[in-house]
């Protein structure tokens, strides 16, 4: 149950850039201590949000209000608010640790607390002996790492984090996916940006669709899923060396793909609306040699690409 | 945090992200080495220059102290005079004819014949006078120079106006050295962040107005350590030629209310060009590609336009110039070496100074504000100027 008095309110804002809409009579909530994500393809108008949400540009139109510690206003106070946006970057020739306390002090922590806060981090991440080493020395992802740690030295409550999983492998994306979890544990409230939708569906409280700068669906995960999507999806592993694409032609069939973990043997099947699950199993086991069987939620990039084409379908030539 | 914190925190590490011990330290000694050098081949140059012989008939020269030229008497004969010519023993014959005219034969163009007609004139006037009758006393009277006593009517401006001169003329040199530093430094400073997509992340935590102030005064101290340091070398050099060879330091005696004036506007010139182009480089998206960087050359226009200055420095364009914020750094400090221009002229172009830096400041800030999340493309002039202008921008 979400507290009557949202952390963050955006009611109706606009921006415009040389006549183009960015983003247009956008309206949502933030809750404290939720994970809320603003999710949409490139172009959607996600990162004119956030940066408007941030105060880097202001809307033109609409008001955005911020409830911090009692007090009501239209501007994130930064000392609070962590920001990771998608274009970002340290300075290269200095050292670990000296860029984060700057950071740290920048926030507005007095230097022996940033030094701490920061040699406290880098012994978590596993960088602590790489401290007076210059940022470009780092990894990509250590590089990631830094800039996060950056942007959370001073324990915001609110955290934005802006495709933060962009560009990392998947050891990497775990790790950031605990971070996450851990600030929200940490009472943190997250406004996460990510086109990763598998990463957003096992973090996100609630979620927000975005395309041609405007709301197209919110909700939690769950309801997502229930909302736009009700047919069966169903998991096929079979024997090895065999293929389920003999099943493209069953008349229950909506759509046939490659399974989550895109092994050959594996298969995900969508089933029209109103068909029968136990009649499409009883038909495919005659026809493939079929070792488990599954049925599977509907996933958040399913969700994502029919809403997004559905949206796209409404104006002719609004995406190729 | 206050506005003046945020901007002393970012200063200090734009400060510090450049000065670095290490290159302040082997900056000095290169700059003292390669002066001690240039110096040196100077000295030699000078040391072995060769004397000029001239070769006289029929009139005897003396040379004045300190002169390159010598004479020796000529051969009579013109066969022997030629062998003294093609010998390089004499640079020149010098003659006298029968009716008083002088002729000079020469192989190369004679650079020291202005200083030869010199004394070839005093001879011959000397003559003449003697030739006259005129008595001995007479003539000591009719050839002494009349007294000419120049009195001050501010002391302290008799001390060394030459040297004054040429102390503001290397100060001015060093503070736009330090300008062009400083705004060099402001280019891939700003550029670079912006490519390093640094900016956001920084402009998120503060204010785009902070940030700018910031950089403004941290980049400008570094360009004025650099040139402390370059001052630091000069006067390593002077006390190391002292020691070695006796070299006396000229008697270039300030004023201390000058140096005062030459500091306050040189420091006031650092900010106002560094507010302006930290607007620009806010613009540029890449330095290796915009032609908006030729906008480093621009603080040249008034300085050049300060030449008139030195040339009568009380006329009224002079004072205008002097008033006039984009040229009073430079034409102010002329003013103030080589007039008077008086505590209520100064106070008002250091007021208008301190305006217009302020001014500029602002307006850096506001196009900062927009252009640096500006990627791939260059704002023009007019949508820079509509920035600048708009109404809505929270103040610092």
């Amino acid at each position: 149950m979400h507290s009557p008095h949202p952390l963050v309110t955006v009611s109706r804002i606009g921006k415009t850039f040389a006549g183009q809409r960015a983003v247009h009579d956008l309206s949502f909530e933030v809750h404290r201590g939720e994970i809320f994500s603003l999710l949409g393809p490139n172009g959607a108008g996600k990162t004119t949000t956030v940066r408007m949400l941030i105060g880097v540009i202001r809307p033109d139109e609409g008001r955005i209000t911020v409830s911090l510690e009692g007090a009501t206003s239209t501007a994130l106070p930064p000392t609070l608010t962590a920001y990771l946006p998608e274009d970002r970057g340290l300075y290269r020739e200095i050292p670990v640790l000296r860029t984060l306390v700057y950071f740290g002090r920048l926030r507005g922590l007095e230097k022996d607390e940033a030094t701490r806060r920061a040699l406290d981090w880098l012994e978590r991440v596993n960088l602590l002996d790489r401290k007076d080493e210059r940022v470009d020395a780092l990894s990509k992802g250590n590089q990631q790492r830094v800039q996060l740690i950056a942007a959370i030295i001073h324990r915001p409550t609110l955290a934005i984090l802006d495709e933060p999983f962009t560009g990392l492998d998947p050891l990497s994306q775990e790790f950031f996916l605990g971070l996450v979890h851990e600030l929200r544990a940490s009472g943190t409230t997250v406004i996460l940006c990510a086109h990763q939708m598998d990463l957003v569906e096992r973090v996100a409280d609630r979620v927000l669709l975005m395309n041609r700068g405007r709301e197209i669906l919110s909700g939690t995960v769950e309801e997502l899923h229930g909302r736009l999507d009700s047919r069966a999806h169903i998991r096929l592993t079979l024997e090895e060396g065999t293929s389920a694409s003999v099943l493209q032609d069953d008349p229950d069939v909506d759509e046939l793909g490659p399974g989550a973990n895109g092994e050959p043997n594996e298969a995900h099947v969508r089933l029209r609306d109103g068909s029968s699950v136990s009649r499409f199993l009883a038909r495919a086991v005659t026809r493939v040699p079929v070792r488990s069987i599954s049925t599977e939620p509907p996933r958040l990039h399913d969700v994502f690409l029919r809403a997004v084409r559905e949206d796209d379908a409404r104006i002719p030539g609004a995406r190729p | 945090m206050s506005h003046w914190k945020q901007v002393r925190l970012v200063a200090a590490w734009e400060f510090a992200r450049y000065f670095k011990w290490r290159d302040q330290v082997l900056g000095l000694l290169l700059f003292v080495g390669l002066s001690a050098l240039a110096w040196g081949v100077g000295k030699f140059a000078s040391g072995g220059r060769r004397a000029m012989t001239v070769a006289t008939s029929g009139i005897e020269l003396t040379p004045r102290p300190g002169s390159r030229l010598r004479f020796v008497e000529a051969p009579a004969d013109s066969a022997g005079q030629a062998t003294l010519l093609s010998g390089g023993d004499a640079g020149g014959i010098l003659t006298r004819s029968m009716d008083g005219t002088f002729e000079l034969k020469v192989e190369k163009d004679p650079r020291y014949l202005p200083e030869l007609r010199t004394l070839i004139a005093d001879v011959v006037r000397q003559e003449r006078l003697s030739a006259s009758g005129l008595a001995e006393s007479q003539l000591v009277q009719i050839l002494a120079p009349p007294e000419l006593n120049v009195r001050f009517t501010d002391p302290d401006r008799q001390r060394s106006g030459r040297a004054e001169r040429i102390a503001a003329t290397i100060f001015l040199g060093l503070v736009m050295l330090s300008v062009f530093t400083s705004m060099a430094y402001l280019l891939t400073g700003i550029t670079g962040e912006k490519q390093l997509r640094v900016t956001e992340s920084i402009t998120a935590i503060i204010p785009p107005q902070a940030w700018i102030d910031g950089k403004i005064l941290g980049i400008g101290a570094y360009a004025m350590a650099n040139i402390l340091n370059m001052v630091a070398g000069g006067i390593v050099l002077a006390v190391v030629a002292r020691v070695t060879w006796g070299f006396t330091i000229p008697d270039i005696i300030v004023r201390p209310g000058v140096i005062a004036v030459l500091v306050v506007f040189s420091v006031l010139a650092l900010l106002l060009w560094n507010s302006a182009f930290a607007a620009f480089a806010s613009t540029i998206d890449d330095p290796n590609t915009s032609a908006r960087t030729s906008m480093m050359f621009l603080p040249f226009l008034p300085v050049a336009m300060t030449v008139s200055v030195l040339r009568d420095p009380d006329h009224i364009a002079s004072r205008v110039l002097a008033l006039f914020p984009l040229t009073s750094p430079s034409a102010m400090p002329i003013r103030v070496i080589l007039s008077n221009p008086g505590a209520v002229e100064i106070a008002a172009a250091v007021a208008i100074l301190v305006g217009t830096i302020w001014l500029f400041r602002r307006l850096a800030g506001r196009i900062f504000e927009i252009g640096m999340l500006m990627y791939g493309k260059e704002p023009s002039l007019r949508e820079m100027w509509r920035w600048a202008s708009a109404r809505g921008v929270p103040p610092a």
